[in-house]
């Protein structure tokens, strides 16, 4: 009976913590996180808000504006894919680095429906208050906005997907586009995985 | 051109050993015939190794070419991979950015990750959304550019990160 027991035992304890990884904190974006075949993983929304930051500062468009720093206004940007994840995870990023550098002012007090309609109303009132009647504030030089797509493709068990991730820069005062990026990123493989 | 010069010496080992064959006139012992084998796959092994399939129409070094070019590539040659060149300039916008020809002249398919800092005139490293860990693959023989723009004008060198898959 003893014998039998540690037959038993012994296989599963030995097995134990090969079976069961700890839970750990990893950097946020790094190699080690999890990779997954049909999502949209937090390594991948990095990687595009980085590429999208370097050819804004590579081409100099914001430079180009009449504010300066450029006013900027966050239009939509559209998740056209299968996996659910906020469109914020990237742009505040972006925001983060062009407000906090002083390369852009995002304009949150703008249109029918603001980011901030508080500071929009307070903004208003004190216009109202001082009797000007042309609309001086804010006045932005670009818009934003973009896509995020898809395209599924397999052979046989082996998954590929490919999200593109896209941004425009338009310009308010012309209506031209200014700047385009694309940052794309393929993944392939069956099943999901811890990076490395 | 490299690729060539390589299959003209494999083409030359493989006579050789005709020659030495035909020269003994013996009959091929199945040790012998072992070691024939075991040579051409040396042969061929050595063949592949060194070469990488990337030719380039400057034959000098850019003129951007950094003198850091050394200790670059001994970071990657610690996970086999060569840096042929490693280049810096100003972009139209301003800041700096920095290209690294990769290479890998080993017999592997490489995945590795990297992540580029910028650095300010004093030393300090500046903090931005824009360095992140990518990822990129280099095929046996294959070679890539890694690249990265600085956050700002002010950054003016750089400090590189690598880091090999395991798979």
């Amino acid at each position: 009976m003893r014998t039998r027991l540690i037959t038993v035992l012994l296989p599963v304890a030995l097995l134990a913590p090969i079976a069961c990884e700890r839970a750990r904190y990893v950097e946020t974006g790094s190699p080690e996180g999890v990779i997954t075949v049909g999502n949209v993983d937090m390594q991948d929304i990095l990687k595009a808000s980085s590429g999208m930051l370097e050819s804004l500062a590579e081409t100099g468009v914001l430079k180009t504006a009449k504010n300066k720093p450029a006013q900027l206004v966050m239009g939509e940007i559209v998740n056209d894919t299968s996996s659910r994840f906020d469109v914020g995870e990237m742009t505040y990023r972006m925001r983060e680095q062009l407000v906090n550098t002083g390369q852009a002012a995002v304009v949150t007090t703008f249109g029918n429906t603001p980011e901030d309609k508080q500071a929009q109303e307070v903004l208003r009132r004190e216009k109202f208050l001082k009797g000007e009647t042309s609309e001086p504030l804010p006045d932005p030089d670009f818009s934003l906005t973009g896509k995020i797509t898809q395209v599924k493709r397999s052979a046989g068990d082996t998954k590929q997907v490919t999200y593109t991730f896209r941004l425009t820069l338009t310009n308010l005062r012309s209506g031209l586009e200014v700047w385009t990026k694309t940052v794309d990123m393929t993944k392939l493989g069956n099943k999901n995985a811890v990076g490395f | 051109m490299i690729r060539t010069t390589d299959i003209t010496d494999i083409t030359n080992i493989t006579n050789i050993t005709n020659i030495t064959n035909a020269a003994t006139h013996d009959r091929p012992t199945p040790r012998r015939t072992f070691a024939c084998a075991a040579l051409a796959t040396i042969a061929l092994l050595s063949a592949g190794c060194g070469t990488v399939n990337t030719t380039y129409t400057r034959t000098t070094p850019a003129d951007s070419a950094i003198a850091a070019q050394t200790r670059v590539n001994a970071l990657f040659q610690e996970i086999f991979l060569t840096a042929k060149e490693v280049r810096m300039n100003r972009t139209k916008g301003g800041p700096m950015e920095v290209q690294i020809d990769v290479e890998n002249n080993g017999l592997s398919y490489k995945t590795f990750s990297y992540r580029f800092d910028w650095v300010d005139p004093a030393g300090n490293v500046i903090s931005s959304q824009m360095s992140v860990w990518k990822i990129t693959n280099v095929p046996s023989g294959g070679s890539t550019v890694i690249r990265a723009v600085a956050p700002s004008d002010d950054a003016s060198d750089f400090r590189l990160q690598l880091r090999e898959s395991k798979s």
